[in-house]
């Protein structure tokens, strides 16, 4: 009976388990819903005017002046102004047409950039390297493009690409203008010797003085070059192969103007997609204003470790503790089906139980009293007449039923009502013999004694 | 894009397959609906098999009143062919009580005869 009461026990307890890990694991569904493995550390990339040192000492004349002089010459430089062209190129996609190009610095306030677009004679006007003109802007889109336009200045493609809008012709093929040369010994040792000391060389007339905190590299010690925008027609000095062979492992980060390249560890994994992407979405803001090399940095480092972090390329993640509910989600099913299993088991076994049982608990007087009464009617039949066979007959058919019930394993009380009906009719049929002791009380308790 | 992490990625598919628990909860219920109505069945077939038992002697010792009387009585004849009629169709508990309750008052009646 304890060993019943036990197993009872063990079946609810089964249930409980399994709805609890049920509940568990739904609950973890929503859970994970919500975890997010691209979570970058990288700050926030957002940028307001003037507050990342965007704007420079730059300033422009009135518009009123700036139109006096555009009326003097077909294109007027203003003072600190950058970007530069190739004159033969882009006459000859002017063609016959007489167009002025007014050229400001990078680094206007808004009110400054106004003043130039008021200057309605101007046919194109370059702030910085935005090139605009008409309705049109004209921007790089390809990596070449933008390293012309960022690191030399040039903005050759995009004025040719502008005229051409402008005169509703198909835009000629691109011509990449940038030249590179491959750096001296002397001067890859003199930057190497530097790189050494404090890992950051500045080129006379860059601007990056210190190297913004970005934790781009994890594991890594990356070397930054920072060099000036090439005014000049002079040559882009390339360190970065030179470099790569010098500092092998190590991530180089090699800077012209406002174009980042990087080199080492990795470089045909992320360098294109980091690099796209960035100058993709900050292209416009870069060519626009004259930001300080540290911050373009920055901002290109973020990205950088935004692309690592979205698993671009293969580096391991940074270390995150294991979320116990996670590492033991895996075993809630196993849990789950054992405890449907033991309910299932323990369910099964109650329900066969009773089968086996009615037979060994039935009692021994019943079967005796319809033997007894079985041979008393037997006896009698010999004896009874007219008079009483009807009673007899109709005892002896309440003893057939008895007897099938007995078999079927109908309740003890049916039963004994059946052999009680039989033993009145018996009754019955032996008051009308003339003999005695063949009445069914008499009868028994004399064969049972 | 690819993906990066997710402990799920990494499980057989047949391990986080919603069909385990589909099937468990299905089995969890039927198990428990079984248990709790099982004994329910049993005891109503019990029933039933107990009240036609009693029903068929009925009709079997009112079927021996009627060899033995030595009249027809038309009336006990009309209610034991109901009483036949209603255990040959079979039925439930109330059916086998009514078919006996015919037999028995259809016995009195002709054991009335045969007395009278």
């Amino acid at each position: 009976m304890a060993d019943r009461r036990l197993r009872e026990a063990a079946r609810w307890v089964a249930l409980a388990a399994a709805v609890a890990v049920l509940v568990i694991f739904v609950v973890a569904q929503r859970q994970s819903a919500d975890v997010s493995y691209g979570r970058s550390p990288s700050t926030s990339a957002g940028v307001t005017e003037g507050a990342a040192g965007e704007l420079s000492d730059a300033t422009v004349p009135s518009a009123e002046q700036m139109t006096a002089m555009i009326n003097k010459t077909d294109v007027v430089r203003l003072p600190g102004s950058v970007a530069r062209w190739d004159e033969d190129r882009v006459r000859a996609a002017m063609g016959a047409e007489r167009m002025r190009i007014l050229v400001a610095p990078p680094g206007l306030d808004k009110a400054e950039r106004d003043r130039v677009r008021d200057v309605r004679d101007a046919t194109i006007r370059v702030i910085g390297t935005e090139v605009t003109g008409g309705a049109y802007q004209a921007t790089g889109d390809s990596l070449d493009d933008w390293r012309a336009e960022f690191a030399a200045g040039d903005v050759t493609n995009l004025l040719i690409t502008l005229i051409a809008g402008l005169r509703e012709q198909p835009p000629p093929a691109d011509a990449d203008g940038v030249r590179w040369r491959e750096p001296a010994a002397a001067e890859v040792a003199a930057v190497a010797a530097q790189l050494r000391r404090t890992g950051l060389y500045t080129a006379p007339g860059a601007t990056l003085t210190e190297v913004p905190g970005q934790n781009a590299f994890p594991g890594r010690e990356p070397l930054y070059v920072a060099q000036p925008r090439q005014s000049s027609d002079a040559p882009l000095v390339r360190y970065g192969p030179a470099l790569t062979r010098l500092f092998p492992g190590r991530p180089i980060v090699e800077l012209h103007g406002d174009w980042i390249e990087y080199h080492g560890p990795d470089a045909g994994d992320f360098a294109e997609v980091a690099a796209a992407g960035f100058y993709a979405q900050f292209g416009d803001r870069l060519s626009r204003y004259a930001y300080p090399q540290a911050n373009v940095l920055g901002a290109y480092l973020g990205r950088v470790t935004d692309v690592r972090y979205a698993g671009l390329f293969d580096r391991p993640l940074p270390y995150r503790p294991a979320d116990p509910l996670r590492v033991a989600l895996p075993v809630l099913p196993w849990l789950f089906v054992a405890c449907v299993g033991v309910f299932f088991a323990l369910s099964m076994r109650s329900l066969l139980r009773p089968l086996r049982r009615p037979r060994a608990r039935r009692e021994h007087g019943t079967p005796a009293r319809l033997a007894g009464l079985t041979a008393l009617a037997v006896e009698m039949s010999a004896l009874t007449d007219s008079r009483s066979e009807s009673a007899l007959t109709r005892g002896i058919t309440a003893l057939t039923a008895a007897r099938s019930a007995l078999d079927d394993d109908l309740p003890e009380t049916h039963v004994r009502s059946l052999l009680t009906d039989a033993e009145a009719d018996l009754d019955q049929a032996a008051r009308l013999l003339p003999y005695p002791g063949y009445r069914p009380a008499d009868y028994l308790r004399e064969r049972l004694a | 894009m690819r993906h990066v992490g997710g402990r799920r990625d990494r499980l057989p598919e047949w391990l986080i397959m919603e069909w385990w628990w589909t099937a468990g909860v299905a089995v969890l219920f039927g198990a428990g609906f079984a248990v709790a109505a099982a004994p329910r069945l049993r005891a109503a077939a019990l029933d039933r098999r107990t009240a036609w038992s009693s029903a068929r002697a009925a009709i079997a010792t009112a079927a021996v009143s009627r060899d033995a009387c030595p009249a027809r009585v038309a009336e006990a004849e009309g209610l034991l062919t109901r009483a036949e009629t209603i255990a040959a169709g079979r039925g439930g508990v109330a059916a086998a009580r009514q078919a006996g309750e015919l037999a028995r008052q259809a016995d009195r009646l002709w054991r009335a005869a045969v007395h009278g």
